[in-house]
C-alpha cells in the first residue's frame, strides 16, 4: 500500500447508523474502507472507556454514531 | 415516478421487504424482443425465470380487508398551472422524492429544467384537485396536503439553507393533527415560511429562463405578479378508477367523493358484512389515522373469526439445547460468497483460510449462498459433526439475516445467542468495490473481531411469562366502550372502570354525527349491549388508587365509595377522554344566551322550541384553541359548529346565522357540510388572533363586533344566541400517568409510542391508548381508535405466553450503590429497587420490560449492570482484536 | 471532549454524529469527513499501548 491508511473504530447504533450503513451498501454507494464497525444496541450503551480502549489499542480515530 | 431512469432489473425501493430484485416487463429487452438474457447467464443462484406468468389463486377466507390506498391527483389537465409543459412545475409527490436521500437527486434539491439549478424561491399551491368543483369534481378536502406542504417547505429550507424563500398559497390552513399546529407556528415564526391566503390563477414561463411568473390577488384585493424558480402543486388524494370498479365488483357502496361508505359507529365496516376497509380508501387521511384504521379493521375482522383462531397454525418441533458450560470455545466460521456479491470483491476463500488460523476456530469454510435452505442444513450438520459451540457467519447484515442463522443454531441444538454475524457485504464488498485488497483486509479484521467476541458469548435464557387474559379499560366513553366490545367479541374478559355514574363520556352531550346519525339513540343501544355482555364487567363511580406489576401481570386496586377491590389483568387501555373548556372570554356565564357548543347540543337533544324563534345566531370558533398557551387545534369544532348552524337553519330558514372563524377545518368529506352551509345562507366571517371579535351586552341586546374580511370594515351583529366552540381540553391525569408509567405531553394529552406508526399504544408494554385522551377527535375516529387499541392489546393477549429477549440488562446487586440513576434514566421503566431480601434497596431489572438499549449500563457509576450479548468484555474483545495480535 | 483534549487526544480523532437508518447519503458523507480528518492528523501515537511502555 502506497499511502498510510488510518483505522477508525466506529460504534454504530443498531437502529440508526447501522441501518444507514446497510442501506448505503444496498444503494451501492462508495466510501473509504477505514472504518471497523462495532454494532451496539443503542448509543446509550457507549462508554468513554470504549473510546479510550480503542485509542490505546492503536486506533487512529473513534466515531460514535446514533 | 419517471423522475429518473431505472434499469430493467430493479429493486422497487431501498427499504423494500423482501429486498429482492424484479424485472420490469415493459423495458426488459428479453421479454420484449427475445434477445439478451444476460441476467440469467450471470445469476449464479439461477433465480431468473423468464417464463413466470400471472397466476390465479383461490383462497378461502372469512373476512376481507380493503386497503387499496389512493392515487395522487394528476394536475396535467389544469392548463392554468401548465404542469404538463413546464419542467419546474412539479407535484408534491415528485418534490417528496426530490427531497429524499434515496431519490433521483440524492436529496439535493434541484430544478427539473436542464440547468438543474438549486432553486432560491419555491411556491406551494394548495388544494390542487381538492375542494374544487370548477376544474375537477373533487369537492372534498384531502386532509393531508396543508401539513405535507409545510413539512416540505421546512425540509427544503433545511437542505438548501435559511435563504431559500418558501411561500405557501392556501385557502384555509388545515393543521388539525396532533402537534401539527405547533409545527405550523414554528414554520411561520422560526423558519420564516410565508403563508399567503390566495388561490393563484395563472402560471406563465418567464422567457429565456426556466423561471415561472405567477399572478394572484392578495387579501386586500391587489393583483400581484411574482417570479419563482420552482412551483410545487399540492395534489390531493383520490380513489383510482380500478378501485372504483373493484368496489362495484364487491358490491361495496361508495360515497359522493368515491371513498368507501361507512357509518360513524362502525367506521371500518363497508356496506357489505364481512368486508372491512382502512386507510385512504375510507376517506382521505394521514398516516396515524390510517394506522389506527388498519388496527381497527384487523380487530373487526378478528371479531368475526375469533372462533377460528390458531386453527391453521403449526408448531415446529423443539430440539433439546446442548449444555456447553465449561467447554472451551470451538468456533465455526462460515464465510459467504453471496454469489458474486461478496466474492466479486473480497477474496472469500482467503478470508476463510485466515479465519481457520484464529484462536479457538475449529472449522472454517466458505459458502456460495449461506442463506439458502440446503446450506442451512449443511451448517447445522457441520455444527453437530464437529461439535462446534460457537458460530460466526460472515455474510450480509444481521439486521435481516441474524434470525435466520439463529434458527440454524437452534436446529443444531445450540443456544441461539452463541452466534455473531459479521457484515462483509452491505458494509464491505458493496461499498468498496474498487478496492478489493482493502476490502479483503477489512473483512479479515471484521471476522477476527467477531471471532473474539463470539468466544465470550454465553448461552442466554429467554424468560417465559404468562399473560393474564383479562383486560382493564380505564374510561367508559365511546372509545372505551368500542374497545371493550371488540375485546369481548374476541373472547377476552374485560373490565371497564368509569368514574361517573354512567357510561358514555362526552358523547352523552352530543346531538348528531357529521353524517347525521343520532348519537343518543346509538349510545343507548351500546349501553344495553355492554350491560348484557357477560364478558364485560362495568365498574361505575370507580377510580384507580394503586397499580403494580407490568405487561401481562398487572394488579390494580379499584376503589368505589370506600370499597376496594384488586383486579388482576394482563393489559390496560387508557381511554380517559377529555372535557370541554369553560370559556373565560366573550362574557360566557353572564347571559343565558351565551353558551358552548355542547350546551347548544343539549338544547337540540331536548328539542328546545325556542331555537325556532331565534332571529339570529352567531358561532365563534377557536375559543381557547390555537392560542399561545394552548397551541393545538381541537379538530372537531369547525364541523360541529357548521353542523349545528345547519340544524338551526333547518328549524328556521329565515334565521341569520354567522360563523366567525380563523380557518375552516372541515377535513375530508366533512367539506360537504361547509358547502351546504354556504348554500343554506350561513355567513362565514374570518377573524385573526390579533383581531378577535368583541361581545357586548347592552341591556337586552347581545352585539358581536368584528372586522369583515371581505369588506375590511368593522361590522356589528345582533345575536339572539351566541355559541362558543370551546376547546377540547385533556384531563391531564398525572396520577394515572404515574400508575402506568406513561408520559403526558405539554398540553396534557398522553404521548403514544410513535406519532405515526404507534398511535394506539404506549412505549410501555401492555398499555394502550384511545379516544380523546390521545388527541381531540370526532366520534368515528374515537371508535376506530378504541377498536385499534383492542386490536393492539390482542396481539399480546393472544400469545398467552411471551418470551423476553435474551439480550437484556441485569444487575450484580452486590455492586449496586442504590443511586437510582438507572431507574430515572430507563425509558421503559425496567429497573426498580428490590423491596425485600438480603439485597433490599438495591436495583433489579425486569427482563420483561428491558429492551436491551444499554443506557443503564453506561450510566451505572458502580459498574453493577451488565448487558447480556453486548457485555463490556465482549465489546472490549472486539476492540482489542481490531489490530492483529503481535 | 475537553477532557480528551486535556489528555492529549486531538479533537478531530473523536467524532459523534446522528444519522437515521434512511440517511445513507449522510452516512457516506460523514464517513468521508471522519476519515479525512483522522487521516490529516497522521498515525495516533500518543495513547497507544506500546508507546506508553517506552515512555
Amino acid at each position: 500500500m502506497s499511502e498510510w491508511e488510518p483505522k477508525i473504530v466506529s460504534f454504530l447504533c443498531n437502529w440508526c447508523s447501522y441501518g444507514a450503513a446497510d442501506l448505503a451498501g444496498v444503494s451501492r454507494m462508495e466510501y473509504p474502507s477505514n472504518i471497523r464497525v462495532i454494532r451496539i444496541p443503542c448509543t446509550g450503551r457507549m462508554s468513554p472507556k470504549f473510546a479510550l480502549a480503542a485509542l490505546r489499542e492503536g486506533a487512529d480515530g473513534v466515531w460514535v454514531s446514533g | 415516478m419517471g423522475l429518473a431512469k431505472r434499469k430493467s432489473a430493479y429493486v422497487e425501493y431501498a427499504q423494500a421487504v423482501p429486498l429482492k430484485y424484479a424485472i420490469d416487463p415493459d423495458s426488459c429487452i428479453y421479454l420484449k424482443k427475445g434477445k439478451c438474457g444476460a441476467c440469467k447467464k450471470f445469476c449464479e443462484a439461477d433465480a431468473i425465470d423468464f417464463d413466470q406468468k400471472e397466476e390465479k389463486h383461490t383462497l378461502q377466507v372469512g373476512s376481507v380487508i380493503l386497503a387499496p390506498g389512493f392515487k395522487p391527483f394528476d394536475p396535467s389537465r389544469f392548463d392554468n398551472y401548465q404542469y404538463a409543459n413546464l419542467p419546474n412545475v412539479v407535484t408534491s409527490m415528485e418534490f417528496e422524492r426530490i427531497l429524499s436521500a434515496s431519490g433521483p437527486t440524492m436529496g439535493h434539491v434541484s430544478r427539473r429544467s436542464k440547468d438543474k439549478a438549486e432553486p432560491k424561491k419555491i411556491a406551494w399551491f394548495q388544494c390542487v384537485g381538492s375542494r374544487d368543483l370548477n376544474k375537477c369534481d373533487n369537492f372534498y378536502c384531502s386532509s393531508v396536503c396543508c401539513m405535507y406542504a409545510i413539512k416540505e417547505a421546512v425540509i427544503a429550507k433545511e437542505h438548501i439553507g435559511e435563504d431559500l424563500d418558501c411561500s405557501v398559497f392556501y385557502m384555509d390552513m388545515r393543521t388539525h393533527g396532533k402537534e401539527f399546529e405547533r409545527f405550523y407556528e414554528n414554520a411561520k415564526t422560526k423558519h420564516g415560511i410565508n403563508f399567503i391566503r390566495s388561490r393563484v390563477h395563472t402560471v406563465n414561463p418567464v422567457p429565456e429562463t426556466d423561471d415561472l411568473e405567477i399572478r394572484y390577488v392578495t387579501e386586500n384585493g391587489e393583483i400581484v405578479s411574482e417570479i419563482y424558480n420552482m412551483i410545487v402543486l399540492s395534489v390531493g388524494l383520490e380513489t383510482s378508477p380500478e378501485i372504483v370498479s373493484l368496489a362495484q365488483k364487491l358490491d361495496v357502496d361508495l360515497t359522493e367523493g368515491n371513498f368507501c361508505k361507512t357509518s360513524s359507529f362502525d367506521p371500518v365496516l363497508t356496506s357489505k358484512e364481512g368486508i372491512y376497509v382502512c386507510g385512504a380508501f375510507q376517506g382521505p387521511k394521514d398516516i396515524p389515522q390510517a394506522v389506527v384504521d388498519a388496527s381497527a379493521a384487523a380487530a373487526a375482522a378478528g371479531e368475526k373469526l375469533a372462533a377460528a383462531r390458531n386453527s391453521l397454525t403449526k408448531t415446529p418441533e423443539k430440539l433439546v439445547e446442548k449444555n456447553i458450560f465449561g467447554e472451551r470455545p470451538r468456533i465455526g466460521v462460515f464465510v459467504c460468497k453471496c454469489g458474486i456479491n461478496i466474492a466479486g470483491v473480497v477474496d472469500v476463500p482467503g478470508v476463510a483460510e485466515y479465519a481457520a488460523s484464529l484462536p479457538y476456530v475449529d472449522f472454517a469454510t466458505d459458502n456460495l449462498y449461506s442463506c439458502s435452505q440446503d446450506t442451512q442444513e449443511v451448517i447445522s450438520q457441520i455444527i453437530k459433526e464437529k461439535n462446534l459451540n460457537r458460530v460466526v457467519v460472515a455474510a450480509c447484515t444481521p439486521k435481516t439475516h441474524e434470525p435466520l442463522f439463529q434458527e440454524t443454531l437452534i436446529n443444531a441444538g445450540l443456544n441461539k445467542y452463541l452466534f455473531e454475524m459479521c457484515n462483509i457485504r452491505n458494509q464491505n464488498s458493496w461499498v468498496h468495490k474498487n478496492n478489493p485488497d482493502l476490502a479483503t483486509e477489512k473483512a479479515k479484521d471484521l471476522v477476527r473481531m467477531a471471532v473474539s467476541k463470539v468466544a465470550l458469548m454465553e448461552p442466554l435464557k429467554e424468560a417465559e411469562l404468562e399473560v393474564n387474559q383479562t383486560a382493564l379499560i380505564v374510561g367508559g366513553g365511546v372509545a372505551g366502550m368500542a374497545a371493550a366490545q371488540s375485546l369481548s367479541a374476541q373472547g377476552y374478559e374485560t373490565h371497564i372502570v368509569e368514574q361517573n355514574s354512567q357510561l358514555g363520556g362526552q358523547a352523552l352531550s352530543l346531538f348528531k354525527t357529521a353524517k347525521g346519525e343520532d348519537i343518543q339513540e346509538r349510545l343507548s343501544t351500546l349501553n344495553s349491549e355492554i350491560n348484557s355482555d357477560d364478558k364485560i364487567t362495568v365498574h361505575l363511580n370507580t377510580k384507580l388508587t394503586e397499580v403494580e406489576g407490568f405487561v401481562g401481570n398487572f394488579k390494580t386496586k379499584l376503589s368505589s365509595n370506600g370499597d376496594d377491590q384488586v383486579l388482576e389483568h394482563g393489559v390496560a387501555i387508557l381511554a380517559t377522554g377529555a372535557a370541554a373548556l369553560e370559556p373565560k372570554e366573550y362574557h360566557y356565564g353572564k347571559d343565558s344566551r351565551i353558551i358552548t357548543s355542547l350546551e347548544l347540543d343539549k338544547k337540540l337533544i331536548e328539542g328546545d322550541p325556542t331555537l325556532k324563534s331565534l332571529n339570529s345566531a352567531v358561532f365563534i370558533q377557536c375559543v381557547g384553541s390555537r392560542e399561545p398557551d394552548r397551541q393545538y387545534c381541537s379538530r372537531v369544532c369547525c364541523t360541529h359548529s357548521i353542523d349545528n348552524a345547519l340544524e338551526l337553519k333547518k328549524r328556521n330558514p329565515e334565521m341569520s346565522v354567522y360563523i366567525l372563524y380563523r380557518d375552516i377545518r372541515t377535513y375530508g368529506e366533512r367539506e360537504i357540510l361547509y358547502r351546504k352551509a354556504r348554500e343554506a345562507g350561513v355567513i362565514f366571517i374570518r377573524y385573526t388572533l390579533e383581531n378577535k371579535p368583541e361581545v357586548l351586552i347592552d341591556g337586552n341586546n347581545i352585539t358581536v363586533k368584528i372586522t369583515d374580511h371581505v369588506l375590511g370594515r368593522p361590522i356589528e351583529i345582533g345575536a339572539d344566541l351566541l355559541s362558543l366552540a370551546s376547546a377540547v381540553i385533556p384531563n391531564k391525569d398525572e396520577a394515572l400517568a404515574q400508575f402506568f408509567k406513561v408520559p403526558l405531553n405539554d398540553d396534557g394529552f398522553f404521548v403514544e409510542k410513535h406519532a405515526k406508526l404507534g398511535p394506539s399504544e404506549f412505549a410501555t408494554d401492555g398499555v394502550f391508548l384511545c379516544g380523546l385522551a390521545h388527541y381531540p377527535k370526532p366520534i368515528d375516529e374515537s371508535i376506530a381508535q378504541g377498536k385499534a387499541a383492542a386490536s393492539r392489546a390482542i396481539t399480546l393477549l393472544s400469545r398467552q405466553i411471551i418470551f423476553t429477549s435474551g439480550t437484556v440488562a441485569a444487575t450484580t446487586q452486590a455492586d449496586c450503590s442504590s443511586c437510582g440513576v438507572c431507574i430515572s434514566i430507563c425509558p421503559y421503566n425496567a429497573p426498580s429497587f428490590l423491596e425485600e431480601g438480603p439485597f433490599a434497596g438495591k436495583a433489579q431489572i425486569n427482563s420483561v420490560l428491558c429492551k436491551g438499549c444499554g443506557l443503564c449500563v453506561a450510566s451505572c457509576r458502580s459498574g453493577a449492570i451488565r448487558l447480556k450479548g453486548f457485555d463490556n468484555d465482549q465489546i472490549f474483545s472486539q476492540i482489542f482484536s481490531m489490530n492483529e495480535a503481535v | 471532549m475537553n477532557l480528551m483534549e486535556h489528555m492529549g487526544i486531538e479533537s478531530d480523532r473523536i467524532h459523534f454524529s446522528w444519522i437515521s437508518s434512511a440517511e445513507s447519503t449522510k452516512f457516506v458523507k460523514v464517513v468521508k469527513e471522519v476519515t479525512e480528518k483522522v487521516k490529516a492528523l497522521g498515525p495516533q501515537q500518543h495513547f497507544k499501548k506500546n508507546d506508553a511502555k517506552v515512555a
